[in-house]
């Protein structure tokens, strides 16, 4: 207890630290204690709203991820191996085609999205005799190629002008950054974060295994709906805002349970938070790398993710 | 405590338990006895409402089963199933306190009295020494018995054990009977327990149950069900009877 | 892959396989020495195997099917797959090759010459070429005002100018042409552009008998050269450098016009959202220059770069261009409050005549000289 306490510290100060260094540089300089006029319309409408977007983005799909790992007992577990992401992708590009610039019709969508896909392969690997670990996953599988081929085939089909900047997001990107976006999974995280650690403790059991679950008390059914439908949520929101930025779902509950074990009271929470500072730092690596020009930052992620996958894969 | 009801069980099509009664009361150890695919371990699922019940009702403390919520009926009736491997790095005695999970609220942290329960259990089960380590770095024995445990960190006072000695060795197989023997006498728990050792069986429980091809065989005292003719029966095998030197309980000898 | 037995006739018992990287600019073009039964040994590219969804994925989004537009990510992605596939397929080819030697076929008596194409190897054209493909928008302008948009029968489906290309057949897209297709309509030589990338189909193709001619241009200064060239490919000379002398003398006419006292600075918006501009390596960024202006970007490197809009709002435009396209309205937020937008000199330009590297670019050089001189209309 006293451990993990100080480690929930050193998670916010990290955060803290990390929102800081963020915002104290780009790919021009900026005082950040006097700025100008111009300093000021940088940090204010175009450098703030990103850091925070992707503090958000960073603490939604790690919590999805830690949640998701947890409910389906496979630690590889991620909202793309799910296909979760893709339904959210083609959710926010119909939207994108159909409905144009409607308000929240992007976010919307990417939720309604993200929930088909999930109910889809939930769907798909439900048998008679329950769920079975392997046939969710390959399901997942199934649906993410399904998904992928449809929405390359809605982008060939449809005027490549109008879908050219989709391709960039797809990768997974920050810089369309608006406070609305952030307001909004801004919410999203928050509630996620309370809604998950509230179902920490079945996690937990369902970690084990589902039977270990139900005959300690707790009620499947409704677990699964909530882990399941609060991913949505969170992936959705985040893909609507940011695209798709990979392995952060994969990698922060990782590094979390390496250090704090494996208690999800403790993995979902301090994911969240360890998912914001990275994909922070990520964001401002693709911020500034090669400045004045921008990189994805789900091509950092990546960069960084894959490699350190392998590494905790090989190690473990 | 717990009863079962003529229930029968099906898989798709097929019966898997036909028509089964069983009564458990305080104090009782009940071993379930059978050839594999016999329908032991369905019936324990049936009696704690894992797998429902096509006709007959289970009834735990004068209420049917199917009407308990899971909470409720976890902290009543406590499962030691066979063993279940986990890809997590979880600790034992994590894994023990998973068990308080039916006492606990949405967001709750152990309390003292939790820890100091599942600190019993660790302890009456001989996993003192184990208690930091990881639940994938033990023995298949030893990771029985702190699943053994974590059922009795529930404090439920019903156990159902699926074959809980099947990996131990004897001085733990004989632990585990003696544990759950004193729990019965001393505490009214009542278990149920699936073995294939049927002089154990013989020697610590109350009552023992042949099941056979999803039916009941026969159900009494170890004088009354271990005969000759009925093991030839279910099992297919001839054994001599004999009485233990130790106890004067019966002794099952195979003739090979 | 067929092996096309009229072209390859006798094979030594060791048939060297090597990669020819120094000769192409493709990595892996792999040739075959082959013998020809009248003219003697000659080394020409007979297969290839290539990675083409790496190439395709990285710039389609951003090619428009007809552009220089480059992005240059994901070059990477799947090379690994590639080498591995590479070197299967090599081991298939060279077993095949052996079992299929020493067929002895006559080749058609067609005249036949030798051109120099931008890649600097030697091409075999028929004297006379009457079919041809296109497989780039900026070429099949380009051929059509060298005079000889009769010949081709096949380009793209981004192949819209003049308006006789759109009756042409279509034989695929710049990114992913349709080899069958083209095959189809028998061409005798294949135009393409490196600006595409596109000697991987271009070296498949040429196993079936035509022979491709990679035109490269390069920008404003190549336009007119490589006029003259397609004249003399198709014998439309004299049309072709009757177009030739046209685009140099309006290019010359612009520059001689008054220049504005110093360089505007314009940026030059390729998409909105993404914000996508020109660097140091378009030959945009030289259009700009030779129409009076300057591109802010013009010291960034790369093509196309996704510019951050931090560095966006601090350029500070005097002149913002924005190329004509649905997802390319109006100027990124991060520009709202540049001399540009203040001053209401935002200005919507053909996207088509902008990034194709063709005999419109006097136009776009035209209407950009004329848009850098006009003077604002705000405040």
């Amino acid at each position: 207890m006293k451990r993990a306490n100080y480690i929930f510290l050193l998670l916010i100060a990290g955060l803290a630290a990390a929102l800081a260094v963020a915002v104290s540089v780009g790919s021009e300089s900026v005082s950040v204690f006097s700025p100008d006029e111009q300093g000021r319309a940088i940090l204010l409408d175009i450098r703030i709203p990103r850091v925070l977007l992707g503090a958000c983005v960073g603490a939604s799909l790690a919590l999805a991820g830690a949640s998701l790992q947890a409910l389906l007992r496979n630690p590889l577990a991620e909202p793309y191996l799910l296909g979760v992401s893709n339904g959210a992708a083609l959710g926010t590009l119909l939207a994108f085609v159909l409905l144009g610039d409607v308000a929240g019709a992007r976010p919307v969508m990417a939720f309604a999205g993200a929930a088909i896909a999930t109910i889809a392969v939930y769907q798909m690997a439900r048998s008679k005799a329950g769920m079975n670990v392997e046939r969710l996953v390959l399901s997942g599988v199934i649906v993410t190629t399904f998904l992928s081929s449809v929405i390359v085939l809605l982008t060939s089909l449809l005027d490549a002008a109008r879908l050219r900047g989709y391709t960039f997001w797809l990768l997974g990107d920050l810089s369309q950054a608006t406070y609305n976006g952030f307001y909004l999974t801004l919410a999203a995280a928050v509630a996620g974060t309370i809604l998950l650690t509230s179902q920490a403790r079945a996690l937990n059991l369902m970690m084990i295994g589902e039977r270990d679950a139900f005959d300690h008390g707790v009620e499947i059914g409704r677990v699964r709906i909530i882990v399941f439908g609060m991913a949505s949520v969170l992936v959705g929101t985040s893909v609507a805002a940011s695209g798709s930025v990979g392995y952060v779902g994969l990698i922060v509950p990782h590094i979390v349970r390496l250090v704090v074990g494996s208690d999800n009271r403790l993995v979902v929470p301090m994911s969240a938070f360890a998912g914001a500072i990275f994909v922070v730092l990520a964001d401002t690596v693709a911020r500034t790398a090669i400045a004045p020009r921008e990189l994805p930052v789900g091509a950092i992620t990546a960069l960084i993710g894959a490699p350190l996958f392998i590494f905790l894969l090989r190690r473990s | 405590m717990l009863e079962a009801r003529n229930i029968s069980v099906r898989y798709g099509p097929c019966d898997v338990l036909r028509e089964v009664s069983l009564s458990l009361s305080a104090g009782r150890m009940v071993a379930l006895l059978g050839p594999n695919g016999a329908g032991k371990t369905t019936l324990l699922k049936a009696l704690n409402g894992t797998l429902p019940v096509a006709e007959g009702s289970v009834v735990l403390d004068g209420r049917p089963l199917a009407e308990l919520s899971r909470r409720e009926a976890a902290r009543r009736v406590a499962v030691v199933a066979q063993e279940n491997e986990t890809k997590f790095p979880v600790t034992v005695l994590d894994f023990v306190l998973s068990g308080r999970f039916a006492h606990g609220g949405a967001f709750g942290w152990e309390r003292a009295e939790d820890i100091a329960v599942a600190e019993r259990a660790v302890a009456d089960c001989d996993l003192q020494n184990y208690a930091t380590r990881l639940m994938n770095q033990l023995s298949g024995g030893e990771r029985q018995r702190v699943v053994l445990a974590r059922a009795l960190a529930t404090e439920a006072k019903i156990l159902l054990l699926d074959e809980p000695t099947a990996n131990l060795d004897l001085a733990h197989q004989a632990m585990i009977f003696r544990l759950v023997r004193g729990r019965c006498d001393a505490e009214g728990f009542a278990a149920v327990v699936i073995t294939h050792d049927l002089n154990l069986a013989a020697e610590f429980a109350d009552e023992l149950i042949f099941l056979h091809r999803g039916g009941l065989f026969a159900a009494g005292s170890a004088e009354e069900v271990l005969s000759e003719a009925n093991i030839a029966e279910v099992f297919g095998v001839r054994v001599l009877l004999d009485r233990s030197p130790a106890s004067g309980s019966v002794l099952v000898t195979n003739v090979y | 892959m067929r092996i096309p037995h009229d072209r390859v006739t006798v094979f030594r018992p060791r048939v060297p396989i090597k990669s020819d990287l120094r000769n192409s600019r493709m990595p892996s073009v792999f040739r075959v020495k082959a013998r020809q039964a009248t003219q003697g040994d000659i080394e020409r590219p007979v297969f290839l195997v290539r990675d083409i969804c790496a190439e395709r994925k990285s710039r389609a989004f951003f090619d428009l099917g007809c552009s220089n537009w480059d992005l240059g990510l994901n070059e990477m992605r799947s090379r690994f797959f590639t080498i591995s596939v590479l070197t299967a397929l090599i081991v298939l080819l060279g077993s095949m090759l052996v079992a299929c030697g020493r067929q002895v076929a006559e080749l058609p008596a067609v005249e036949m010459r030798v051109v120099k194409d931008d890649l600097g190897r030697e091409v075999r054209l028929p004297v006379k070429v009457t079919r041809a493909v296109s497989l780039a928008p900026s070429i099949t302008e380009m051929v059509f005002a060298a005079g000889a948009g009769d010949r081709l029968v096949g380009v793209t489906s981004y192949c819209d100018f003049p308006a006789a290309a759109k009756n042409v057949q279509k034989v695929g897209d710049t990114q992913s042409p349709n080899i069958e297709a083209i095959i189809a309509v028998r061409p005798e030589v294949i135009l393409v552009s490196t600006a595409s990338q596109l000697e991987a189909f271009a070296s498949a193709l040429e196993g079936q008998s035509a022979a491709v001619v990679v035109l490269d241009i390069r920008g404003l200064g190549d336009v007119a050269d490589r006029l003259r060239r397609l004249g003399q490919i198709f014998g439309s000379g004299e049309r072709a450098e009757l177009a030739a002398i046209d685009f140099e003398n309006r290019v010359a006419a612009v520059e001689r016009r008054q220049k504005p006292e110093r360089p505007v600075r314009v940026l030059l918006q390729i998409s909105e959202a993404d914000l996508f501009t020109i660097g140091r390596d378009s030959f945009i960024t030289e259009l700009i220059d030779r129409a009076g202006g300057r591109s802010v970007t013009a010291d960034i490197p790369g093509g196309y770069p996704k510019l951050s809009k931090e560095t966006a709002l601090v350029l500070d435009p005097e002149v913002i261009i924005l190329s004509d396209s649905p997802d390319n309205l109006k100027p990124n937020d991060a520009l709202k409050n540049s001399a540009a937008v203040r001053s209401g000199r935002v200005y919507r330009v053909n996207a088509d005549i902008l990034s194709r590297p063709g005999p419109r670019l006097a136009e776009a050089l035209e209407q950009l000289a004329t848009l850098f001189r006009k003077e604002p209309t705000g405040n």
